[in-house]
């Protein structure tokens, strides 16, 4: 008798250990399938003007760089590619492959530039590298006829050597800063167009001396007192 | 035929030249050669460049200014220069072209039964002296007041001290570094005894870490700012961002930390815990050079008319300064300063690492604060307390706004309580003033009257009855217009203001004189690193104008006081120097004599034995120590610095549920303070033609404001309208706004609060509740 | 009566002093580059021999790393 309570304790005992168990990790599979939900982060944003120090750490390479004279462009070669002074450039080249952007395509070449053998050029560098649908806004030229003729009237870019306001003064920036905020990845290396490559890019706070010009404004006249 | 051999000569020497110049120019792009630069200047580049410091801002780079028929045409850095080493910001580059501007004042204005006309200049003078003498034989010495400037050159500055307190016997003379420095001041004289930073701009050159308290350097002072990005890039150096705001600084910084605005007091506290208990503190410095006090707290925040504070210091042990640490944990202060207990141990551990060198700056984040003063001697006790002080690459370094803020406002002493040499509740600092200026001693007051802030209130309340304004804007540049422009239109008060151009104070005064700007006359200026600058005038001033000084010696002389004021039209600025310097004479201040600071772009004072000091209270550098140790803390009678117990205590006024933000309010790089300069300089004015307000983008997404849209500000004092900027220049936290100050047809001072530091008296422009409104 | 042109490259950091001396020795004019470590030399002399002695003067400048020929002119006496 005392043997077959002995056994039937022991079997309630496994049974209740049993129920514990089954009960705890039924909780547990319950807990599991819970995804809390987590707060929205607050991105943590810049302001869109901190792009002028983006390539600021290449600055002094862009110091040591040598000028290759037999490769450089010009800012003629610079604005032909482009519709209008502001426009997104086109793209000169064949594609790679025609169905990839971005960063696997495009950056490799385009983020830090570099010379092409295929192409005898230095690549040009984008001020942008963060916007990676590269072909949202650049394309191909895939052929030089038109579907019908057009007269658009084609602004002339702005000059080189008088932005100045004074004899030796800093230039001023005499186009839209949208998108070209970042100063060096234009002005500075060996891709860059002749006539604006910077003489000191190791300066790195470009706007420090350089402001912008033509700031879309609605007022351009000159500061006027309300009375 | 000789000539022709010569000539032949020198071409084939330059053919010479020329084929060398090719050879090294294929081994070495991008070569550079004098000859070869020199070849680019145009023609019409036969300038007489003429030395100067800048007109903007404290860091006092040197300019030259080339001047061709009499014009004032181009300005470039001076190389010469150990400030700036040729290089300027956009302001410095352009600033002569502000004297073009079309409604110059070229002549006085006296008001006629509301309108302005245009008087001789001796007539409006004869006008000034008698209005003034009148107002005193009717109300009193202390009913005239004068209200200068961190602007004026130290000769101005000087004359209108000897005029108000020497002749007249008033100490209604205060200025607008007053609105700017005095917690810098208050911060040096309780700290150390001594006004004005201990090191130079060297400094940059050997510093490991450059931590920046709330100063947005890359705009305000983008030259320095250079000379640390140039360090960042080729040694290394590591530059810490600690703001309330991202900025252009903030991202060009290795690491940015932002905080809750009147929290540093707090994050200050909390890295002196962690020196102290993680065992970093120097103790043979603090035991050798530093004592441990504490003052009064819960001083208030000077809202009041006639607010009257002064602090009771006492000194206390190592040990119970240790205890009140214990409330400023990194854990404890993390909750309400926004900043992680990481950020703050990280900060720490810079700061308490003895092979790193640090260098502190700051400006107007911790001086325009109501516990500006305490907030100087937080960031000191920090630099005392690890003994990173007074080293090449090591120590705190209070930056300043104005170019003679330190030259002007601080050495010769243009506030209510100060002498040239000392302060007025002083008797012998009394006696000196009278001896070097030939009054009885009597006739200077011992006790101060207004500052900046008290005294435009009198005007309000009609206690003071005539006031001149020189060199300043104060209805653009007061916290709380909305009271004070009022209160200056009153019948009760005279109002004359001298300025180079007309503004919102000159629209109110009874009598505008026309002043002479910057180059058009001679000066000096004394910059942030005690670096005392020379001009020479360059160019003339147009119709009528006059140099401020001469304008206050005239009147005084119209006055009888033509005694004291012995100095020819010609020659006053040197004359006045030559005068001033003997105030300074001795190890611990001696300014530099004229003929050196005529052949050279400055010298820092103390300037003993021919040479500047760069580095004082370091007996390696500082012939004025004289205790027998390393360091000598000689502004204190026992020769120790003083690390401060200075608690937290929250900001006058704080967003609450009617006024949700803070609002912060400062500067752009392309304007200089009020405007009243650089707006009148096409390129600047371009380049940012208008205030605005900044707001977060999350903030700007639920109030559904998009970039540029009007909206309105709105606090207890007034309100402003301006287009708001989200996400452009700078990035403000969630819940705070910022405004720039410079422009006066968006007055943000309507809106802000005039509460002051009660120590220094310096008000907090960058602290108040606002709410935000679609206009 | 030879003109002649060389490149001078001074030892790390002794540019200024290899242009001081160089512009000591008569005859001699010195151009130094504003960027890198080059001096262009000219050497007018009135004679061969002292074009040799010019020469040897240069070149036994301690700060002197090397001295290269770029040109050389020589004009008729009359």
């Amino acid at each position: 008798m005392k043997k077959r309570l002995g056994i039937i304790f022991l079997f309630a005992l496994l049974f209740g250990a049993f129920i514990t168990i089954w009960n705890k990790s039924y909780h547990q599979g319950l807990e599991e399938a819970y995804i809390p939900i987590k707060k929205d982060n607050i991105i943590n944003e810049l302001p869109s003007e901190s792009k002028v120090f983006t390539r600021s750490k290449h600055a002094l390479n862009y110091a040591e760089m040598p000028v290759d004279a037999k490769y450089q462009r010009s800012l003629i070669t610079y604005y032909n590619n482009r519709a209008y002074p502001g426009a997104p450039p086109s793209i000169p080249h064949e594609i790679l492959q025609d169905g990839i952007v971005g960063g696997n395509s495009c950056l490799k070449c385009h983020e830090n530039g570099g010379f092409v053998i295929k192409y005898n050029a230095y690549t040009p560098v984008t001020p942008h590298p963060e916007m990676t649908n590269c072909r949202q806004c650049h394309v191909e030229s895939r052929t030089k006829t038109l579907f019908k003729g057009n007269s658009f009237y084609k602004k002339t870019p702005p000059k080189v050597g008088i932005n100045n306001a004074l004899l030796g003064s800093p230039p001023m920036i005499p186009h839209a800063l949208q998108m070209r905020e970042n100063c060096l990845s234009c002005h500075a290396g060996s891709s860059a167009p002749k006539e604006i490559r910077v003489s000191h890019p190791e300066r790195v706070n470009c706007r420090q001396c350089h402001v912008p010009k033509d700031k879309e404004i609605k007022d351009l006249d000159l500061f006027t007192r309300a009375n | 035929m000789y000539t022709s051999i010569t000539n032949r000569r020198s071409f084939i020497k330059k053919m010479a030249l020329a084929s060398a110049m090719t050879a090294a120019a294929t081994m070495f792009p991008g070569i550079i050669f004098a000859d070869e630069q020199e070849k680019n200047i145009p023609k019409d580049a036969d300038l007489d460049w003429k030395k100067g410091p800048c007109r903007f801002c404290g860091v006092g780079c040197g300019i030259l200014v080339g001047v061709e028929n009499g014009k004032a045409v181009a300005v470039k850095g001076d190389p010469s220069s150990s400030v700036n080493k040729g290089l300027l910001c956009v302001k410095g580059y352009h600033q002569i072209m502000c004297i073009a501007s079309k409604d110059r004042l070229t002549h006085a204005l006296v008001k006629k039964n509301g309108s302005y006309v245009k008087t001789p200049i001796n007539d409006a003078l004869d006008l000034v002296a008698s209005k003034m003498k009148q107002t005193i034989k009717n109300h009193g010495k202390d009913s005239v007041a004068m209200y200068t400037s961190g602007q004026s050159t130290i000769p101005e500055g000087y004359v209108a001290s000897k005029f108000m307190k020497g002749a007249i016997g008033t100490n209604n003379l205060d200025c607008n570094a007053r609105l700017c420095m005095a917690s810098a001041v208050a911060g040096f004289l309780t700290t150390f005894g001594a006004d004005e930073p201990m090191g130079c701009y060297e400094d940059i050159d050997s510093a490991d870490y450059f931590i920046t308290w709330g100063n947005n350097m890359a705009e305000m002072h983008p030259v320095l700012f250079s000379r640390m990005l140039e360090q960042k890039n080729r040694r290394d150096a590591k530059i810490i961002d600690f703001a309330t705001r991202t900025t252009r600084s903030s991202t060009a910084s290795n690491k940015s930390i932002l905080f809750e605005p009147q929290t540093d007091l707090a994050v200050a506290n909390a890295i002196c815990y962690e020196i102290v208990n993680n065992g970093w503190v120097n103790t043979s410095f603090v035991e050798e050079h530093c004592n441990f006090n504490k003052g009064l707290t819960k001083m208030g925040y000077g809202l009041e008319d006639n607010y009257k504070f002064k602090d009771k210091p006492s000194k206390i042990s190592f040990e119970e300064y240790k205890e009140f640490l214990e409330d400023y944990t990194p854990e404890k202060v993390s909750k309400y300063s926004k900043v992680s207990v990481k950020d703050i141990k990280y900060l720490a551990a810079i700061y308490g690492d003895p092979n790193k060198k640090v260098v502190s700056y700051w400006c107007m984040g911790m001086n325009q604060h109501t516990r500006g003063t305490w907030m100087n001697n937080l960031v000191y006790n920090i630099h005392l307390l690890t003994g990173k002080i007074s080293q090449p690459g090591n120590g705190p370094f209070s930056l300043t706004g104005q170019p003679s803020a330190c030259g002007t406002a601080r050495e010769v002493g243009t506030f209510t309580h100060k002498l040239p040499k000392g302060v007025v509740t002083n008797e012998k600092h009394r006696r000196k003033a009278a001896k070097i200026w030939k009054v009885p001693y009597e006739r200077i007051p011992s006790k101060p009257t207004y500052h900046a802030t008290e005294m435009f209130r009198a005007v309000d309340r009609g206690d003071i009855k005539f006031i001149w304004t020189q060199v300043t804007n104060p209805l653009v540049s007061l916290p709380k217009t909305s009271r004070y422009k009022p209160g200056m239109q009153k019948e009760s008060c005279f109002v004359v203001v001298s300025d180079v151009f007309p503004t919102p104070t000159s629209d109110v005064a009874d009598v505008i004189l026309p002043a002479t700007w910057h180059i058009e006359k001679s000066g000096l200026y004394g910059n942030s690193e005690r670096r005392t600058q020379h001009w020479d005038k360059m160019v003339e001033g147009p119709g009528e104008t006059t140099d401020d000084a001469w304008m206050t010696i005239e009147v005084a002389k119209r006055m009888g006081y033509g005694d004291l004021f012995p100095y020819s039209k010609e020659n006053h600025v040197e004359e006045i120097y030559n005068e001033y310097r003997q105030f300074h004479v001795g190890k611990k201040h001696n300014m530099a004599p004229l003929e050196v600071l005529k052949s050279q772009a400055g010298a820092i004072w103390p300037y003993v034995e021919g040479k500047s000091t760069q580095w004082r209270f370091n007996a390696a550098y500082d012939p004025a120590c004289d205790n027998g140790k390393d360091f000598h803390f000689y502004g204190k009678p026992d020769g120790k610095a003083v690390i401060w117990q200075r608690p937290y205590e929250p900001a006058a006024e704080s967003p609450d549920d009617e006024y949700p933000f803070w609002l912060n309010t400062g500067r752009v790089i392309e304007h200089w303070h009020t405007g009243s300069m650089t707006r009148r300089i096409p390129v600047l004015h371009k380049a940012v033609p208008h205030s605005y307000v900044e707001l977060h983008p999350e903030d700007a997404k639920k109030m559904k404001i998009k970039n540029g849209e009007k909206v309105k500000v709105v606090s207890r004092r007034g309100s402003c309208i301006l287009p708001a900027s989200v996400n452009e220049r700078g990035l403000p936290t969630i819940g705070q706004v910022f405004v720039p100050f410079f422009d006066e047809n968006m007055m943000i001072n309507d809106v802000t609060l005039d509460a002051f530091c009660p120590i220094s008296k310096e008000p907090d422009y960058k602290k108040c509740a606002v709410k935000i409104i679609k206009a | 009566m030879p003109v002649k042109s060389y490149l001078a490259y001074p030892l790390k950091g002794a540019k200024k002093a290899l242009h001081d001396a160089i512009a000591k020795i008569d005859y001699c004019e010195v151009v130094a580059a504003e960027n890198k470590d080059l001096l262009i030399v000219i050497t007018d002399t009135k004679t061969q021999l002292e074009d040799e002695n010019t020469k040897q003067q240069i070149e036994t400048i301690s700060n002197l790393k090397l001295l290269t020929l770029v040109s050389g002119f020589n004009t008729p006496k009359n």
